[in-house]
């Protein structure tokens, strides 16, 4: 069986593909990751050399080259994508070919995953060719191979997130500048202010969180702050706000006790961004369009 | 083919679109015509599916699908009067990827690419960057692409705006084959002497409503009751000019050095009649020619002398 590949990301690959930006983007994201792994590795060096009483040896120590590049091209990927998605659909709107892409047979739902994908795939470019310098952290670090696949899928999970929250605002916004920069607000507003409601439920009961601790699911920065702490010494930190029943709700606690609450905030993740998408769909369908600005012409 | 019944868009308190009834018959080349803000486009993007009316249904043939369903995007080809196109993507592709947008088949496509840029003669670019073309080229490959799923309406909103001469002369060659071919096309523009040599029926809008629409042969007939008379005087202007006053049905609309322009209410017996009567009273007359009727004099008649 044939499978068709989404036009749009058919298109966006061919045009990306052959433009300069893909060979400098690359080569900016490689030298950015090879001095992030030669810094860390001279840190490592360092304190190996200088704490020389110490039991363990410098073999064990490379295992923190991984939190170190991954963090590094995990907040990459995180500015680059919404970059790519934000301008996808006000770009197109712009350069004045999306009228006649609604006139085609494809869905606003599927314009909005082709724009998605092709920004996830782009990334992915990326991502693979930073796979040796990722496989070196991993294995003389320490750490198996299933982890490495983990953490592509985590990223892959995260571009999408990303790029979620681009389409949404490119689907709002004429303008690409504007797309991108609401992009970095919503961010901001989801990485930043899923904690205020935990402090305000503290300062008002005196001491628990309830169940305000669960918004914290839909923050990439924890699930990421879970997922190396679970891939590095086998636990998550979330237990540790958790340790009594009395500091959190009964569905938090039970939720923090596991590895649980890393899958199941891939899952709220996933989920938030297929909102998202929704929403840029919903948006960008003429029928649902209210009246709306008369255009100039006649 | 397209049926509109009782279209309205409303923007707030302004209604761009009021009740608009129209019905185009298959095959034909319909020019669309009205001046600025008239609501021609707002119609064209309803019926094109990138607007919703506030009332009204919109029907292509038999098909009872609403407007903006895939059934009804699958019959219609839509070329707007400006769009933009993709740096680093050559002919073949754009045309590819468009035709996947109606889940063509790749084989379906490229033998529909070929025939559609030899039709708008653009064989020679397949493999040519869109980006390079000029701007009539770029306007002839949107026609091949609203075409390569084989529409049965053709909706063109001004095509050929900001063409030179002879990229509007090679596209209108190209529409003219395409109505050949029995293709119904609805062709929305500002130059009305190209529209009158192109369509066979017309559409005037002014104001969000239609004024008039038919036959261009019926609609240019409807133009005057009354016939326009440019007679030549070679004697005194003074005794024929106050002649013609005597005479029943006819009005004098201008008088200039050696010539008068009359409007005719009568037959062409009668207008034979008036003009032996002026030679009858020594007259002197060095010809005489019925003004022609023209779509620019019709539309300004319409519409009030709006600019179009």
């Amino acid at each position: 069986m044939k499978i068709r590949l989404n036009p749009i990301v058919k298109k966006d690959l061919q045009v990306s593909a052959r433009s300069m930006r893909l060979s400098w983007g690359l080569f900016a994201y490689e030298a950015l990751l090879t001095m992030a792994f030669l810094l860390a590795l001279i840190v490592i060096q360092e304190n190996s050399s200088y704490f020389y009483y110490r039991e363990t040896n410098i073999y064990s120590d490379l295992i923190y080259l991984f939190p170190v590049v991954a963090v590094v091209q995990v907040c990459i990927v995180a500015l680059i994508v919404p970059i790519l998605t934000a301008s996808s659909i006000s770009g197109e709107k712009e350069r004045q070919t999306f009228d006649i892409m609604l006139t085609t047979c494809m869905s606003p739902w599927s314009i909005v995953v082709g724009k998605v994908t092709s920004a996830v795939i782009r990334i992915l470019f990326f991502v693979v060719g930073s796979m040796p310098i990722m496989a070196l952290s991993f294995v003389v670090g320490g750490m198996s191979w299933g982890n490495l696949l983990l953490y592509v899928l985590a990223v892959v999970l995260l571009s999408v997130f990303s790029g979620s929250i681009g389409i949404m605002c490119s689907a709002f916004c004429k303008k690409s500048i504007t797309a991108v920069i609401m992009s970095f607000a919503i961010y901001c507003v989801i990485y930043g202010f899923s904690f205020v409601p935990i402090l305000i439920t503290i300062m008002m009961t005196g001491r628990s969180a309830g169940e305000s601790v669960l918004l914290l699911l839909f923050n990439p920065m924890v699930f990421f702050e879970e997922f190396f702490s679970l891939m590095m010494t086998g636990e998550t930190l979330i237990n540790d706000i958790s340790f009594s029943r009395k500091d959190v709700g009964f569905i938090t606690y039970h939720l923090t006790q596991s590895d649980l609450w890393v899958y199941v905030s891939a899952a709220a993740i996933l989920l938030l961004s297929v909102v998202f998408m929704l929403i840029a769909a919903w948006k960008v369908n003429p029928m649902n369009a209210r009246g709306g600005k008369k255009r100039k012409k006649g | 083919m397209l049926h509109i019944k009782d279209l309205t868009k409303n923007y707030g308190s302004f209604t761009a679109v009021n009740h608009l009834t129209l019905n185009i018959p298959e095959g034909d080349l319909f020019g669309f015509v009205g001046p600025n803000g008239a609501g021609k486009t707002t119609t064209i993007r309803i019926v094109c599916g990138l607007l919703k009316a506030t009332s009204g249904s919109v029907q292509i043939g038999d098909t009872s699908a609403p407007v903006g369903s895939k059934e009804m995007k699958r019959l219609i080809g839509y070329v707007p009067d400006f769009f933009g196109v993709y740096d680093n993507l050559k002919v073949k592709e754009y045309m590819d990827m468009y035709g996947s947008m109606y889940s063509m088949n790749s084989r379906d496509i490229e033998r529909l690419t070929v025939d559609l840029l030899e039709l708008v003669n653009l064989s020679d670019k397949k493999e040519v960057y869109v980006d390079t073309l000029s701007r009539g080229m770029k306007q002839r490959l949107c026609v091949a692409r609203a075409l390569l799923h084989n529409p049965k309406l053709l909706i063109l909103d001004e095509p050929n705006s900001g063409l030179d001469p002879r990229a509007r002369v090679e596209m209108k060659e190209v529409l003219m084959n395409l109505q050949s071919m029995g293709k119904t096309i609805i062709i929305s523009s500002h130059i009305l002497s190209e529209l009158s040599e192109m369509c066979n029926s017309i559409g005037i809008m002014n104001r969000g409503q239609l004024v008039t629409a038919g036959r261009i042969d019926d609609i240019m007939g409807k133009l005057r009751d009354d016939k326009r008379i440019h007679i030549h005087v070679a004697s005194e202007m003074e005794p024929a000019v106050r002649l013609l006053h005597e005479q029943a049905g006819v009005v004098v609309d201008s008088v200039r050095e050696n010539e008068i322009i009359i409007s005719h209410k009568g037959t062409d017996e009668q207008i034979c009649a008036m003009l032996g009567y002026l030679i009858q009273n020594q007259i002197i007359l060095t010809g005489f020619h019925k003004e022609e009727g023209s779509l620019e004099s019709l539309f300004m008649q319409l519409t009030g002398g709006g600019a179009a």
